[in-house]
């Protein structure tokens, strides 16, 4: 009896302490996605050659039935579906099992990163390609194919010589929204120069038309549709080379260039004259919001400053609207090369159905499936000729034709910079003083370009 | 057994390892999710933005810098913490109060009606929704229409009574105050719960004895009930503190910090996963820290003397 007693709880604490460092004990590494050692220095598609030919060129690049792949992107519902039918043939021919993970929460993938267990594979923005600049795959080592991307979609995924990261989709930025049956009928015609849309613009103020919609609104990404608008203008009226030497650090945030960029904007974003309630209306306004309101019957404005994803949220929010006839976009006039965003691919690991998955996106098969697909556009010249969407077909051409694509500054700078910029619109519109917005802003776009 | 001569039996008496058995469990899990965590915190304020150099590294010449404690520098003296610091005080004064005041208020009036638990059910309510839930409730609530149309409750009824409508959200003079009303409407219920508790504890002899005695109601809760439930008082008044200088929820959701209404824990979390500024984010992590550990350890010293009386 009284051995019992006194041995139970020290038993009892000892299997405790057992289940506790059990729990506490790093658990065995788990080899992310088996490389097998064989196949590991096979890249070139000569060593798959059963594969490679068949399913439209579909090369495979070693991988095999059951290898797996893990993604990570910002994509779902409709998005995710679309991407699943560009990687239909590739995971018909290859047999690659796909394993991937919807989020757009971006703390996630930096968990993933700093634990070490990265996804195969992630789309996500530029700034993560410097982010992330040690641990990321070069592109050309895993067979991508650069001849089919123009040099400005090449130089921003280039990090320190090494081409770590490229676009696989995109979209333009540099583009106005409208209702040609309203333009119609109240007599506006879509601007051909910078000078004409400002007199547009005058014109609509005239006529008590509100011509702008805006909506900064967007949680704790509040601005970004802002500093969207505010590049736009420094591509009119400074060009492209300005807005890189801005990412490169070259030109200070606080610069004059940058300060009329802004009066410019917030001359639209601040009098209810120009914009639906002035100011207050801007920055409480939600940025679907903002597109919805030129649609509306009656429309609250004339005309909103959105990316081509605007055109799916008009036809989403009112099915009853025909593109072309009820709304259609035009080129911001006067802008020299285009602002976009895009979705960046970056691999983490080298893994045959990694190179299988790069080989084939950056394929022309693969960029014609992209197009065909209809998930925005492609930069991989292989789309061109396939889109089927008319308005798709529209920002395609523009794309296809454009002297340069600028990709968002906030975005690209690291370091917080983007947070700071949407902080200096933001408190700027609500009634600081610009030249101290500026200056924060610069503040921090020095710490993070300076080396 | 053979009978011994000690006084104890030795079954009784304790090695000098046991206590220490029975406290691994817990230091072994402390020391895990707390201390190591806390320590690695620490190291990384201490360090650049993403932890391959000390701090200093990111020192610009021809600019103030504080060496190793260059993050410091950032969280305690760049402008948006100043802000921070400014409207947590703000949150503090005003939450603190209204949660305590409002709670005290109800868990008295209460106390005398016979629909008792349904009222003191529906102020507890709050408390059960996700302050993410009740940042989106209170969103739509302060709602400002650009147009003519207001779907926002406070604004629709400003327009009704004829009135301009008020962006609530984004005018720096009421924003801070707005969210802060979402924070009470959250909290009172539960400062209401505890603080009847400690009022159902107040003796009924004594309270019948003063009534007997002539005191008016007003004196009869000033000068025996206040006293009475004071020590609870203070206990809520400490923990809300600690609960309002870690507030995060309803300014992230409802403005994100921008507007002027920024606090010290969303600004760590933007630092760390908007910007991935870790050090940064550890260095606002750590002041967070050292702000609280004097309202926990006054906390847990009440706590104790309460517990002492017991």
């Amino acid at each position: 009896m009284l051995d019992r007693k006194s041995i139970a709880p020290v038993v009892v604490s000892l299997l405790l302490i057992g289940l506790v460092a059990v729990a506490c004990a790093p658990a065995p590494t788990p080899a992310p996605t088996p490389v097998p050692p064989t196949q590991a220095p096979a890249p070139q598609p000569t060593t798959a050659p059963t594969a490679a030919p068949a399913a439209g060129g579909i090369d495979c690049a070693g991988a095999k039935k059951g290898d797996t792949l893990s993604m990570l992107y910002q994509w779902s519902g409709q998005e995710e579906a679309r991407l699943n039918e560009i990687l239909k043939p590739l995971v018909d021919q290859c047999g690659i099992v796909l394993k991937p993970e919807s989020t757009r929460d971006q703390a996630l993938l930096d968990t993933k990163v700093k634990a070490g267990t990265p996804p195969d594979i992630a789309f996500w923005n530029t700034a993560q390609l410097v982010q992330y600049k040690d641990k990321l795959v070069p592109m050309d080592t895993l067979g991508a194919n650069r001849g089919n991307y123009a040099d400005f979609f090449v130089t921003p995924g280039t990090v320190d010589g090494k081409w770590l990261g490229l676009p696989v989709k995109a979209d333009i930025k540099t583009i106005i929204w409208y209702d040609p049956a309203v333009f119609k009928a109240k007599g506006y015609t879509v601007p051909k120069t910078w000078d004409e849309l400002n007199a547009l613009v005058e014109k609509m103020a005239a006529n008590k038309d509100v011509p702008w919609s805006m909506g900064l609104e967007s949680g704790d990404a509040t601005g970004w549709t802002g500093s969207d608008f505010i590049q736009d203008i420094l591509l009119v009226t400074k060009g492209p080379q300005y807005v890189l030497d801005i990412i490169s650090g070259k030109v200070p945030y606080n610069d004059a260039g940058v300060k009329q960029a802004y009066e410019i904007y917030g001359k639209w974003a601040k009098d209810p004259k120009y914009t639906v309630g002035g100011a207050k209306g801007t920055l409480s306004t939600a940025f679907l919001d903002a597109i919805y309101k030129v649609y509306s019957d009656p429309p609250e404005a004339m005309m909103v400053k959105q990316s081509g994803f605007a055109g799916g949220e008009v036809a989403k929010k009112y099915p009853s609207l025909k593109y072309g006839t009820d709304y259609d976009f035009f080129a911001i006039p006067g802008a020299q090369g285009l602002q976009g965003g895009a979705d960046w691919m970056m691999a983490f690991k080298d893994t045959p159905a990694v190179r299988a998955l790069v080989t084939y996106l950056t394929s022309t098969t693969g960029g014609a499936n992209w197009a065909k697909a209809g998930f925005d556009l492609s930069p991989n010249k292989g789309a061109a000729g396939n889109y089927q969407d008319p308005a798709l077909i529209k920002k395609g051409e523009a794309l296809a034709n454009t002297k340069g694509f600028t990709p968002d500054i906030g975005d690209t700078i690291p370091g917080g910079f983007g947070k700071a910029e949407w902080t200096a619109i933001v408190d700027y519109v609500n009634g600081k003083d610009l030249d101290a917005a500026l200056a924060a802003a610069a503040k921090v776009q020095k710490e993070a370009t300076t080396k | 057994m053979a009978a011994k001569t000690e006084q104890v039996p030795k079954i009784m008496q304790q090695g000098r390892l046991t206590p220490w058995l029975y406290l691994l469990p817990a230091l072994v899990v402390m020391t895990t999710f707390i201390v190591y965590p806390g320590l690695n915190t620490l190291y990384l304020s201490l360090r650049n933005i993403d932890d391959t150099a000390w701090a200093s590294a990111a020192c610009i010449t021809g600019q103030p810098c504080w060496g190793i404690f260059e993050n410091f520098r950032y969280a305690l003296t760049s402008e948006i913490m100043q802000t921070a610091f400014l409207n947590n005080l703000k949150w503090i004064l005003l939450m603190v109060s209204g949660t305590v005041f409002l709670g005290l208020l109800i868990a008295t009036l209460a106390d005398r009606v016979r629909y008792e638990s349904a009222a003191k059910a529906i102020i507890f309510m709050p408390m059960a929704i996700s302050f993410v839930g009740a940042g989106v409730i209170w969103k739509f609530v302060y709602d400002y229409g650009s147009g003519q149309v207001q779907i926002g409750l406070l604004n629709a009824l400003l327009v009704a009574l004829g009135g301009p409508p008020v962006s609530w959200l984004t005018e720096p003079q009421v924003n801070t105050v707005a969210l802060i009303v979402v924070g009470v409407w959250i909290w009172t219920g539960f400062c209401m719960t505890i603080l009847a508790a400690a009022l159902k504890g107040v003796p009924a002899d004594i309270l019948e004895a003063a009534r007997t005695d002539g005191a008016t109601e007003w004196q009869v809760f000033r000068q025996i009930t206040v006293p009475h439930i004071m020590p609870t008082v203070t206990v809520v008044v400490t923990t809300m503190v600690i609960n309002v200088l870690k507030i995060f929820d309803i300014v992230y959701v409802m403005t994100g910090g921008n507007y002027g209404t920024e606090v010290i824990a969303n600004r760590m979390y933007i630092e760390m996963y908007t910007s991935f500024q870790t050090g940064r984010a550890a260095a606002i992590a750590v002041v967070l820290i050292v702000v609280i550990i004097p309202a926990m350890v006054y906390n847990i010293s009440r706590l104790r003397e309460q517990e002492a009386i017991r």
